[in-house]
């Protein structure tokens, strides 16, 4: 199988080395499309693969078969044993151009136009229903896990593969980027699928913005960079299963976000509350955010466009 | 997942309804849904969406009163419009090929009965963790369904159904010795159909791939797994763990780690709930469903499908005296199958024939299985010899 996958997948190039290992673009010799290999590598005992590989592709491979436009498409998988101890686990995806960020970075210069931002951020919370109705969380939104085609399609990538990692990279000293972690992330409080929202606010306000929304250094320093812009939660939103108490951070008012993210319009900006909300179940879901008005408002200014 | 019968016979939510307002938006469903390719989900045919003329007293009296071959089916609409003449298999109602865009197209079209009632059921087998997602949940699984049967029923040269048979019929002992959940079981035998046609393997490793198959579907459904050392105890050490633990890789690669599957079990006590069937019919159909996996021919058929035949079938073997509420719960429940006469009619003959024979036949696991007071005696019930005859076939 480690012979065929060889054959079959000729790399081109190294991609990007994530936390996690190396991404390589390779050329499917038997279709001539270009691939995104990516390899996990997976602890085998004397049982096999462990559950928690097999469970966790296999979901993969389920949300696969639904073919939905807003997410990367996963072509092929494949095991390939290196040792008695480790397995190979290959994921082969389609290859997109380019992801968000440098999507982001290559748009000339005032940035992307509204009605650009809008179709990304429909595209993006599409994908995100999808996912979340599905029972899948994402939990590592980011520009750099966002592609995008060159005909602007908006592709969420590597969904899932948190929880594949997870359970085997426990003793890789990991630094994943803390910018678009939720407060309950970073509280350490339990959370679902309303961390993707959070994600998305952060992603949706760095899109006017091009350049993220909060940079903390720490996690009490992002939670700070996060409270000097929405203001300290009320005492009796502050999750009671923490260490980190609320007297910690000084008693701030919220700020217009427009101060943060200028021509952003009113509907939007009202829409990146709802997602920049702190309590997690007061935070719009997916679904509710694609019917928020911001977006239907575009509808009607298109038809009297055309 | 629930285990129990379903002795729960709740009556209808609205039983004050007189009983043609209740039918007629299910047919209206049905024939608004149909076959896949005339479904569109922006424009909806207006005749389509209109309610069909129906009789419901006379059909259902039919019903009743006929032991004929005929009377088996007359639980489904026959005269369905969605059915096509020349015999072919319709696909189910609740297919849409454009992704999740139809859906709420959809959604207004279903009765909020019948919709109501799913929510229940998956509710009420755990199926689901929150109710607001439930509806979606069936349209998933209603989906997902169709990617499971498999195209034909041909199995690769040197392999016979006779000998699959075998096999499953030792699947069924191991599975039971190991106290599996009975997922794990429709999903191994559903992972042996499909590796038995993707991957290449030779007459004498089929035993080993037979293991490998229940042992993946231990691992996606199962708390508590096996040692791979006891499995091979299992097999008499025919194989060493080695060669267990490469054909493991080989299958997960060659079915590309997809392990999804919807068991016909599920929509067996969806489709129960739904009807309020009793404890004994529900045994009844698990038993025949679980024949079902021994036989080639039903790999083709949608699970829903197999679900629906066991539990038409197995109501007729019982002859439980019918009830109003009863029929209309029935009535309700087959509307999810409604256009698939011809499908669950050969399911049924299959069934039937099976089930006749079990206790004569070699592979017998399933019929001692149920054979067990805790299943009613459900195999040795009379009733399922008079059926056979009924149908003209020879035990
Ligand atoms: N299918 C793909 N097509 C094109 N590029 C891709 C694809 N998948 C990933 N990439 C690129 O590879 C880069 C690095 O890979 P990726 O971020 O997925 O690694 P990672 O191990 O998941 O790291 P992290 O979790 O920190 O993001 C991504 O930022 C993205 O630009
Ligand atoms: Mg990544």
């Amino acid at each position: 199988m480690a012979h065929a996958t060889s054959i079959q997948y000729e790399p081109v190039a190294e991609i990007g080395g994530g936390a996690y290992g190396t991404v390589y673009k390779a050329r499917d010799t038997e279709s001539g499309q270009f691939v995104a290999l990516k390899s996990v590598r997976v602890q085998t005992d004397q049982n096999g693969l462990p559950i928690s590989t097999v469970r966790e592709v296999a979901l993969l491979r389920r949300l696969e078969q639904f073919d939905h436009p807003n997410v990367v498409r996963l072509m092929d998988v494949c095991a390939t044993q290196r040792s008695d101890q480790e397995t190979k686990v290959t994921l082969v995806f389609e290859h997109v151009d380019q992801d968000l960020k440098t999507y982001l970075e290559r748009a000339p210069a005032p940035g992307l136009s509204p009605g650009r931002i809008k179709d990304l951020m429909r595209q993006l919370l599409c994908g995100l229903t999808f996912l979340h109705s599905n029972r899948v969380m994402h939990r590592d939104l980011k520009p750099e896990n966002i592609l995008v085609t060159s005909q602007g399609q908006v592709k969420l990538a590597d969904f899932g593969l948190a929880r594949i990692y997870s359970c085997h990279m426990a003793l890789t000293p990991v630094v994943v980027t803390l910018w678009y972690r939720p407060p309950e992330v970073l509280l350490q409080s339990s959370y679902a699928t309303p961390v993707d929202i959070w994600s998305t606010g952060c992603i949706f306000a760095e899109m006017f913005r091009r350049k993220p929304l909060f940079c903390g250094e720490s996690e009490v320093d992002q939670l700070g960079k996060i409270f000097e812009v929405i203001g300290l939660p009320p005492e009796d939103e502050w999750p009671t299963d923490v260490t980190l108490s609320r007297k910690n951070f000084p008693p701030l008012m919220p700020r217009p976000i427009a101060d943060f993210v200028s021509e952003i319009t009113e509907q939007g900006a009202q829409l990146l509350l709802n997602m920049l909300t702190f309590d997690p179940l007061k935070r719009i879901s997916a679904l509710n955010a694609l019917e928020h008005p911001y977006f239907q408002d575009e509808e009607t200014l298109t038809q009297t466009k055309s | 997942m629930a285990r129990t019968g379903f002795s729960d016979s709740k009556p209808l939510l609205d039983l004050h309804k007189k009983v043609d307002e209740r039918r007629a938006p299910l047919r209206t469903w049905a024939n608004a849904c149909g076959p896949i390719d005339r479904w569109q989900p922006v424009d909806v045919d207006e005749s389509r969406m209109a309610p069909v003329k129906l009789e419901p007293e006379r059909r259902w009296e039919r019903r009743l009163s006929l032991q004929t071959k005929e009377g088996i089916i007359m639980g489904f609409h026959e005269d369905s419009r969605a059915h096509s003449a020349d015999g072919c298999v319709e696909e189910p109602v609740l297919l849409y090929p454009h992704g999740l865009q139809g859906l709420h197209s959809l959604q207004a079209l279903v009765p909020s009965l019948l919709r109501h009632e799913v929510e229940m059921a998956l509710e009420k087998l755990g199926l689901i963790w929150d109710r607001t997602y439930a509806w979606d949940v069936f349209l998933d699984m209603m989906r997902t369904q169709t990617w499971n049967a498999l195209p034909t029923a041909d199995l690769p040269r040197h392999f016979t159904d006779a000998t699959r048979a075998v096999l499953v019929d030792w699947l069924i002992q191991v599975h039971e010795t190991m106290h599996f959940q009975e997922e794990t079981l429709y999903l191994a035998i559903h992972l042996l159909n499909c590796s038995l046609r993707q991957i290449k393997v030779t007459t004498a490793n089929l035993q080993l791939l037979g293991m490998v198959c229940l042992f993946l579907a231990a691992k996606k459904e199962e708390c508590l797994l096996p040692e791979v050392s006891g499995l091979c105890y299992l097999m008499d050490h025919t194989y060493t763990k080695h060669q267990l633990l490469r054909l493991e890789r080989k299958v997960l690669c060659g079915l590309k780690f997809d392990l999804s599957y919807c068991p016909p079990l599920h929509f067996l006590l969806l489709l129960a709930s739904i009807a309020r069937c009793s404890a004994k019919v529900v045994w009844m159909a698990r038993y025949l469903l679980e024949l079902s996996l021994l036989e080639g021919q039903c790999v083709v058929f949608l699970p829903v499908h197999l679900a629906g035949a066991a539990l038409c079938l197995s109501r007729q073997v019982l002859q439980e005296p019918p009830t109003p509420e009863g029929e209309s719960a029935w009535c309700l429940a087959s509307s999810v199958h409604v256009g698939s006469e011809t499908a669950l009619l050969r399911i049924i003959h299959i069934l039937t024939n099976a089930a006749a024979k079990a206790h004569t036949r070699e592979t017998c696991a399933t019929f001692i299985k149920f054979s067990s007071p805790e299943t009613m005696h459900v195999s040795r019930h009379p009733g399922l010899k008079k059926i056979s005859a009924l149908l003209g076939i020879c035990t």
